[in-house]
């Protein structure tokens, strides 16, 4: 197996990675939901950024979770409305199949819906508590932090904050608008590492944390020839 | 003319001693076997001065405070207004005493003013706050002109000359009037929960609250449908304050040791007042039923028996639901015994908190800090801080306490994982750092500083 100190160092990127990270602030919407049909209501008039806090946003603030959290939609159908069925399939959702918040939005839209037009009594029952839709701001934070090869790539990601990591390889492809991350697409335009690129964008982060994928990435690059 | 005063004076009134259960007459346990005297001062110690920013290094890491820093850069050199009702006691001060030496390192100078008012405009206050809290008062035309005319004394007595002016709890909301002129970008941070005012009351500060440039809630449970942006907060507390920073273990067998509490075998502990709506008697009841199965003992530690009546009958019932059972501690301590809770919590194999009604529950926030497997009540915030089978246990009768205090006893490999996820928990989202990155990302949105 190949270690750290046996990588190639001098192969130089074409441009430098750059880190960056992101800070959100969380704010309170007008909307509630109490019951199925409130909550399809509020999935339509929502803002995106609500549906990305709720989304993308909340495996950030969970990312230590490597089992059992996907988003908080699935997590009020199972805890406060006690509708396992309904919470399997939203928790079903994978963010990384998504590279628009309003596909994102439609597709949570077409679980509610047909789960409530195929279980109508379901539709009159209350949730023990109420689902709040928040918002999220967001700030993008420049972190001074470059990597011009692998070595320094590697060293930088031993380091960087759950937030970074996040904000490069989770949320990236809501700004690409590709299905990718920060890290693969610049592994392989600038170090043409295709195969290592590929490979990250494999790494499941539904069954890892976020520390999980960092020491995955890291060791996928490790062993690169 | 009521006598002017800080609103402090009443919290510096109590001075609640420690008792154990040996210490207290009358209250059946004299079969208990005989444990030394705990010794608390009985004076509050001085305050430990505020922790600087590279002290939280180690604990949230290079990187995240490198994120605070950034994020504070365009920033520097502006200037914040924290205004509140009270310098000591109760959980906002507490919180401001960290909070605003870390906004002031960061570059954001910033100043911290209490507002005062005579015993008629604090009677009116506590009014208010019960009222807010769903309490059903009668607002009258006398407690508004007082409410009022305090307000103007201290809009007279203070200046305004910072860019962020944040104004905590209803007390000092009125204050608002003095940003007429002014650019500085003003918000009300509401601690309290808002979720079943009364309308009388909350009707008088609506008008107040809607002309902030943004509110700011625990909860979203406790927002309102306002005209103004509403963030959320959580709340947080300090891991290098004496409740929450690392203890030597020599201390916390220490500590055990004066309360007489056996580390060799598990310990099940609840910290909160002696109040019905923590259920003490209740964790007695879910602890009997699994010491039939697994061997434990229960310590009850809190305060508030010295200084409130109802307590002091709390406390009474709690000792007569205890019995005889040597295995039962309950400690009475008096509120500057941060050191001690900290220990008890840190010896803890399990940290239960069964709260019949809950604001958001710091101890527990303490207890999965501390790595502690949790039980608690799904009630109030708790469920914020406690994911069900992944950062704690939630339960919500005396036999699922009973039962998880049995599984967790018998699962410790399942209570440690818990605990690893409660503490990465406390980590994200609810350390006082994460909540001055809160502050700074406000601030940095109100003034369209967000690229």
């Amino acid at each position: 197996m190949m270690t750290q100190e046996s990588i190639p160092a001098a192969h130089q990127a074409r441009t430098p990675f750059e880190f960056k990270s992101a800070a959100h602030l969380l704010f309170i919407e007008r909307q509630r939901a109490c019951n199925i049909d409130e909550l399809g209501e509020g999935l339509r008039s929502c803002s995106e950024e609500s549906i990305f806090q709720h989304t993308f946003r909340t495996l950030e603030e969970h990312h230590f979770i490597k089992e059992g959290f996907s988003n908080d939609f699935a997590q009020w159908a199972y805890m406060e409305l006690r509708e396992v069925g309904l919470g399997e399939r939203l928790a079903s959702l994978d963010v990384r199949e998504f590279t628009a918040l309003v596909t994102l939005r439609s597709r949570i839209i077409g679980i509610v819906e047909e789960f409530a037009s195929a279980n109508p009594k379901a539709r009159a029952r209350s949730a023990a508590a109420p689902f709040y839709f928040c918002s999220s701001r967001t700030i993008v934070l420049p972190m001074h932090r470059t990597a011009s090869n692998l070595d320094e790539f590697i060293d930088c990601l031993r380091m960087v904050s759950p937030h970074s990591l996040h904000y490069h390889f989770i949320e990236a492809r809501l700004r690409r608008k590709l299905e990718s991350n920060d890290f693969s697409i610049w592994l392989e335009r600038d170090l043409g590492l295709k195969r290592e690129a590929s490979l990250l964008n494999e790494i499941d982060i539904y069954t890892s944390t976020l520390e999980g994928v960092r020491r995955k990435i890291i060791q996928i690059l490790e062993n690169s020839p | 003319m009521d006598e002017m005063r800080h609103s402090t004076d009443r919290v510096a009134e109590a001075r609640p001693t420690a008792t154990t259960n040996q210490e207290t007459e009358g209250s059946g346990q004299g079969q208990l076997r005989a444990r030394k005297k705990p010794r608390i001062s009985d004076m509050p110690p001085a305050p430990p001065p505020a922790p600087r920013l590279a002290e939280y290094e180690p604990i949230i890491g290079t990187f995240q405070l490198d994120e605070l820093r950034f994020l504070a850069k365009p920033l520097v050199g502006k200037r914040a207004k924290m205004v509140n009702s009270t310098a000591l006691g109760g959980g906002v001060a507490e919180m401001l005493n960290r909070l605003v030496p870390l906004l002031d390192e960061l570059g954001v100078k910033t100043n911290w003013e209490v507002i005062t008012g005579g015993n008629d405009f604090f009677d009116v206050t506590k009014a208010f706050h019960n009222a807010l809290h769903g309490a059903d008062i009668i607002l009258t035309q006398q407690a508004r002109d007082v409410f009022l005319r305090t307000t103007e004394q201290n809009r007279q007595r203070i200046k305004f000359e910072e860019e962020f002016i944040v104004i905590h709890d209803p007390q000092p909301a009125g204050l608002i009037t003095s940003r007429e002129g002014s650019s500085a970008r003003w918000v009300w941070r509401c601690h309290i929960d808002l979720s079943h005012p009364n309308p009388d009351v909350w009707n008088f500060l609506r008008p107040m609250v809607e002309s902030y440039d943004a509110a700011v809630f625990s909860s979203p449970a406790f927002a309102h449908s306002l005209g103004i942006p509403q963030a959320l907060f959580y709340p947080c507390i300090d891991p290098l304050s004496e409740k929450n920073k690392d203890l030597d273990d020599s201390y916390v067998q220490q500590v055990c040791d004066n309360f007489g509490i056996d580390r060799s075998r598990p310990i099940v502990t609840q910290i909160s007042r002696f109040d019905r709506l923590k259920d003490p008697v209740g964790v007695i009841r879910a602890y009997k039923m699994a010491r039939k199965y697994v061997d434990c003992q229960l310590v009850l530690a809190g305060g508030g028996a010295a200084d409130d009546p109802e307590g002091a009958v709390v406390l009474r019932e709690v000792y007569e639901a205890a019995g005889d059972d040597p295995d039962i501690i309950i400690l009475d301590l008096p509120p500057w015994s941060a050191l001690e809770i900290n220990a008890l919590q840190r010896a803890s194999t399990i940290v239960v908190q069964k709260s019949l009604k809950e604001g958001f529950g710091l101890t527990v926030t303490e207890a999965l800090w501390k790595g502690k497997p949790t039980i608690a009540s799904a009630v109030g915030g708790i469920p914020t801080q406690v994911i069900d089978r992944q950062t704690g246990v939630l339960v919500n009768s005396v036999e699922g306490c009973a039962y998880q205090i049995r599984y967790l006893l018998t699962h410790p490999e399942f209570g440690a994982q818990l605990g690893r996820n409660g503490r990465e928990h406390v980590k994200e989202n609810f350390l006082m750092t994460t909540n001055a990155r809160r502050w700074l990302l406000l601030f940095r949105i109100l003034t369209g500083l967000i690229t």
